[in-house]
């Protein structure tokens, strides 16, 4: 798993955010439109790309792009 | 597991009514805090766009009995001739008598008629079809009709995010015989009742009857507010659910089978969503050319009616012989939801004589 590559995956997930905003200190409740949707969305994401299938409440658990990434790393 | 195989039973016609009442998603802005963008991402990402609502004086029995009179008089088929009756449904008109016992009145059928409910949400259109077929196969019933109808909007909260936009109201009936020559349909249904509260109405029934306490509002965590009267969802809980089992329970049907996805023509998926069903096709490797989920935009996810809804809505033509480029199809019907429950069935569907869906008329 690479940090770069899952960051962009993270982009093209959460709909409306421009390209190279979200780095592995991006705090996801920050981000705008960080709901249910977004984290569907994301669920859909992780689990297409490496099989990893996450409940909301992990994914909320995350503060951090990189905590997501350290989480998903961990289960693939 | 129950995988089950039949001969020479086949689906033969079916009718979906929906109410007049056309309800968009832009008329639910002040549900969403009057954000227009976050209306945008939900049209655009699940697919929400219109959904029909049945007035407070038309239930499920009168859709699916509107629906049942066309089906009848399009196939040529008299009341009295039907010695089966299904009806899948979680918003009955009575507690007791069933609404198959109160359909099997207004059509004045025979008595020689078994007549029953299917207590199933989105998964019932399925396990119906396979309850038809049984008893078909059996000797029991010669012609069956299954009804699958609900009035899901009656039991939201308006202010509920997670289902007020989502669920419509609808009815189908659905017409199942013996036919030489139908060839094999195969079956596969499963349940996990672990998961039985990411999807529930928690008063109403006899664990908690109705009282002023099940009346009063609450807010959860995501400031959505509801009753226990209420249907409650945990759309991630489903959602997961889904992506998990509902891929992997259709390869396994078609390798029951010993089909290949490539020799199916359409994959008619339960229409939660349109995001639900593209993400079950990307998973299964199949074009969305061949998973019709244009039905969901027009009426909403309407239960147990929207295999059949979804069936008239977008393959009428198709399946009734209107484009002459076969005369049978290969088809996947695959319901999962509230219990939770799912069924899949792999079907040769032949050219029917009647599909397609109306409006309720008063």
């Amino acid at each position: 798993m690479q940090i770069k590559i899952f960051l962009q995956q993270l982009e093209e997930s959460l709909e409306g955010l421009d390209s190279g905003t979200v780095s592995e200190t991006t705090v996801f409740k920050e981000l705008k439109e960080w709901d249910s949707l977004a984290i569907l969305t994301l669920t859909d994401t992780i689990d297409l790309e490496y099989g990893v299938l996450l409940k909301k409440a992990e994914i909320e658990s995350c503060e951090t792009a990189q905590s997501l990434f350290d989480l998903v790393q961990s289960k693939v | 597991m129950p995988a089950n195989q039949f001969l020479d039973i086949s689906l033969t016609g079916s009718v979906t009514v929906v109410p007049p009442n056309v309800r968009s998603i832009e008329e639910d802005v002040d549900l969403f805090g009057g954000n227009i963008r976050q209306i945008e991402r939900l049209k655009k990402t699940l697919g929400l766009n219109e959904r029909r609502i049945a007035s407070s004086n038309i239930t499920s029995l009168d859709l699916c009995e509107q629906a049942v009179q066309v089906l009848l008089d399009q196939l040529n088929i008299k009341s009295s001739d039907v010695d089966g009756i299904l009806f899948v449904t979680q918003t009955p008109d009575h507690s007791q008598p069933s609404n198959a016992s109160l359909l099997h009145g207004r059509l004045g059928c025979d008595t020689n008629c078994a007549a029953l409910d299917v207590g199933l949400g989105c998964s019932g259109f399925v396990y119906a079809l396979w309850l038809a077929y049984s008893i078909i196969a059996n000797g029991s019933s010669q012609r069956v009709l299954l009804l699958a109808g609900d009035t899901l909007s009656r039991l939201v909260h308006p202010k509920d995010r997670a289902t007020a936009s989502l669920f419509g109201d609808a009815g189908s009936a659905t017409m199942i015989e013996k036919r030489e020559g139908a060839g094999v349909s195969w079956f596969r249904l499963g349940t996990d009742g672990r998961g039985s509260n990411s999807l529930i109405v928690p008063a109403g029934g006899a664990r908690l009857p109705l009282s002023q306490e099940t009346a009063e509002e609450y807010t959860d965590d995501d400031g959505n507010i509801r009753t226990k009267e209420n249907l409650f969802m945990d759309g991630s809980e489903v959602f997961n659910f889904s992506i998990e089992v509902i891929p992997q329970e259709i390869k396994a049907l078609l390798e029951y089978a010993g089909a290949s996805k490539d020799t199916v023509d359409y994959f008619v998926l339960h229409q939660a969503n349109r995001y639900m069903v593209h993400n079950i096709g990307k998973r299964l490797k199949v074009g969305l050319d061949r998973c019709p989920v244009d039905s969901f935009g027009a009426f909403g996810n309407v239960s147990s009616a929207s295999i059949p809804g979804a069936l008239a809505y977008e393959l009428a033509d198709q399946l009734s012989g209107k484009c002459k480029n076969k005369s049978s199809h290969q088809v996947v019907f695959s319901g999962f939801g509230v219990g939770l429950s799912w069924g899949s069935c792999l079907l040769t569907v032949p050219e029917l004589d009647c599909l397609e869906w109306r409006v309720y008329e008063a």
